[in-house]
């Protein structure tokens, strides 16, 4: 990096720690560490809101996923408007009405102790360990494209923030989180221009839409329908995005603490509900935006050199194993089809699209794509190849090559405080809602002594500052064990989701159901989601992973309703619910 | 800090029209990315 994107980088984190010391002020007990005093305008939850869900990987993965797999990604995101609704009408109001810190506390009021326990140990566990790989999937993305030290790439990424989420608890992350996405938007939307405006003169931005929507690319919306009916495994479709996206939004924002400590901070419970409405008005347009960048660099590539693999650090991997020689034959052949696809481009923009001229220049870039796949195929085959044990997938570190090869000097180091400020704003709400779970539902709930105030603040910073520490832990050791940790936690949430969900909502929606009956049913489908996901990795089955969440919530709702009805007897608790 | 506010409902006359409002920009918003699919493919 240039002087000049050091400047801008340091300047605008030391700037974002400053303004949330600036912003620490809250009253010394738990309201104030983890509630903000019940004092933010909903403008500052929305953004609290969108600054948790989105972490470093959104900003960078998106674009890639949109330049590999087109951009029907968005669709996961088409279940989360009606999840807000939902909670809207049902999850906020019961949690503003009982003044609990923590969605967990709700279940010991509706079931019993047990349920609270084991829903917020899962939490813990879940949270914990994905906030860890949060601190680790952009440091080792950060560290690979720059050369930087991995280990202080880990502190800085997860131990800057530490700083202002001790000292502020809730209230400095929400006002941070607002500065934040104000700097993450102004540098996706300058990298956005950018790219259309480095196209050749005469591509304009349509033009690039037309060269992404020719290579399939734009492919928004798809049915999931294929010639054998419906296609249970396709990830990201209509379907799945609205029923699995439906129970996964609501999973994570009705059930999760991370969420539910964001819009607990507002100032009332009308300020709760219109931050989460407007989240469902500005997610998906803002997804589809991230993603359509993702598109803009692709048709970037058909007019400049394309690398024959982002992640140039795994070609270095190559150049020292036994595929040496192969790698750069390869890559002689690759340059010359690469300056083939670039006088092919140029031809196309110049002749008419009915002329003979045209249709030869398409028939030799299709051919030119096949052969370029093809290498990369190579590439990838050969990374993972057991001697060589690289990692064969470069989508993240698209994006990022496409700013560091061709954006000017400062906008680089704007770009890369995109990526801390990203991961700062989904880590700092993490560390603030495990350090609520932590001592509202554990240390204070059997500790025999009571608490005072102070005491109770105090401990939190504690808590806070344990698990800021324990996060980057948790992100180095992911770098060293390497990317089946990153998958497992990635699966992990998936698992416990629905089954949490379904807790929440045989606690909502079934006032008869006992503690006893929702516990064992959450245990056994809890198994259950556990065997179809074993039985997925085996072949056996083929079920899409956003599925699981609606196995987990249906599954617990019907077998609640079922052991209840036959093999236990209602217990009601104290309250008479 | 929770008042009589709570019932004082923003822009509408109550919160079923802020979640009409959701629901109906989010179907609108599918139509508008098939369309702009199709268009594009």
């Amino acid at each position: 990096m240039s002087r000049p994107d050091w400047i801008v980088l340091v300047v605008t984190l030391v700037g974002i720690i400053v303004y949330g010391l600036f912003k620490s002020r809250t009253s010394k007990n738990l309201d104030g560490y983890f509630l903000g005093d019940r004092s933010v305008p909903w403008y500052i939850v929305l953004l609290s809101i969108m600054g948790t869900q989105a972490s470093a990987v959104t900003f960078l993965s998106a674009p890639g996923q949109a330049y590999t797999d087109g951009m029907r990604f968005v669709q996961y995101y088409f279940g989360l408007p009606i999840a807000m609704v939902v909670l809207c009408i049902t999850f906020v109001p019961v949690f503003r009405r009982l003044k609990i810190y923590t969605a967990y506390e709700f279940l010991e009021k509706r079931f019993d102790v047990k349920t609270r326990t084991l829903t917020s140990f899962l939490f813990l566990v879940q949270r914990g360990l994905s906030t860890g790989i949060s601190i680790s999937a952009p440091s080792i993305i950060l560290s690979s494209l720059l050369g930087w030290d991995i280990l202080w790439t880990n502190v800085f990424m997860g131990g800057l923030l530490v700083v202002y989420t001790v000292t502020g608890g809730a209230k400095a992350v929400a006002y941070t989180q607002q500065l934040q996405l104000i700097v993450v938007f102004a540098g996706m939307f300058m990298a956005g221009y950018m790219v259309v405006h480095l196209l050749p003169q005469d591509v304009g931005f349509f033009d690039a839409l037309h060269v992404g929507g020719k290579a399939g690319k734009l492919n928004v919306i798809t049915t999931g329908f294929k010639e054998n009916g419906f296609s249970w495994n396709d990830r990201y479709n209509l379907l799945s995005g609205v029923i699995g996206g439906f129970f996964l939004a609501l999973s994570y924002f009705g059930t999760d603490q991370s969420q539910v400590g964001r819009y607990l901070t507002a100032k009332s419970e009308s300020e709760s509900r219109l931050g989460l409405l407007m989240n469902g008005l500005v997610k998906v347009p803002m997804q589809f935006l991230i993603l359509l960048l993702g598109v803009l660099v692709f048709a970037f590539y058909k007019y400049h050199k394309e690398p024959v693999f982002f992640n140039q650090s795994q070609l270095k991997v190559l150049e020292n194993s036994k595929y040496k020689d192969s790698l750069s034959l390869l890559k002689d052949e690759y340059d010359k089809t690469e300056i083939l696809k670039m006088k092919e481009m140029g031809l196309i923009a110049t002749v008419g699209k009915n002329s003979d001229g045209y249709k030869e220049a398409q028939s030799i870039l299709q051919s030119v794509e096949n052969r370029k796949e093809s290498m990369r195929g190579t590439i990838k085959r050969w990374l993972n190849d057991k001697e060589v044990n690289g990692d064969s997938n470069d989508t993240n570190y698209i994006f990022l090559r496409f700013v560091v090869d061709y954006l000017p000097k400062g906008l680089v180091g704007l770009l890369i405080a995109v990526i801390f400020l990203a991961a700062w704003g989904s880590i700092a709400a993490a560390l603030n809602s495990l350090a609520s779970a932590t001592i509202v539902d554990f240390h204070k709930r059997f500790s025999k002594k009571e608490l005072s105030p102070e005491k109770e603040y105090v401990l939190s910073k504690w808590y806070t500052l344990l698990w800021g520490i324990f996060c980057v832990i948790v992100a180095q050791l992911a770098y060293n064990i390497g990317n089946s940790l990153i998958e497992a936690v990635n699966v992990l949430g998936s698992l416990f989701y629905g089954v949490i969900l379904g807790v929440f909502l045989v606690a909502f929606y079934m006032k008869k159901i006992s503690g006893n009956a929702v516990f064992i049913s959450a245990v056994i489908i809890e198994l259950l989601v556990i065997a179809i996901h074993v039985l997925n990795q085996k072949g056996i089955v083929n079920l899409s992973f956003l599925w699981l969440n609606v196995v987990g919530a249906v599954g617990v709702v019907l077998l609640s309703w079922a052991l209840n009805l036959v093999l236990l007897k209602p217990v009601y608790n104290k309250s008479g619910q | 800090m929770d008042t009589k506010d709570e019932e004082k409902v923003p822009l509408f006359k109550n919160w079923n029209y802020w979640y009409a409002l959701v629901i109906g920009f989010l179907i609108v918003l599918i139509i508008f990315l098939d369309f702009f699919t199709k268009h594009f493919s």
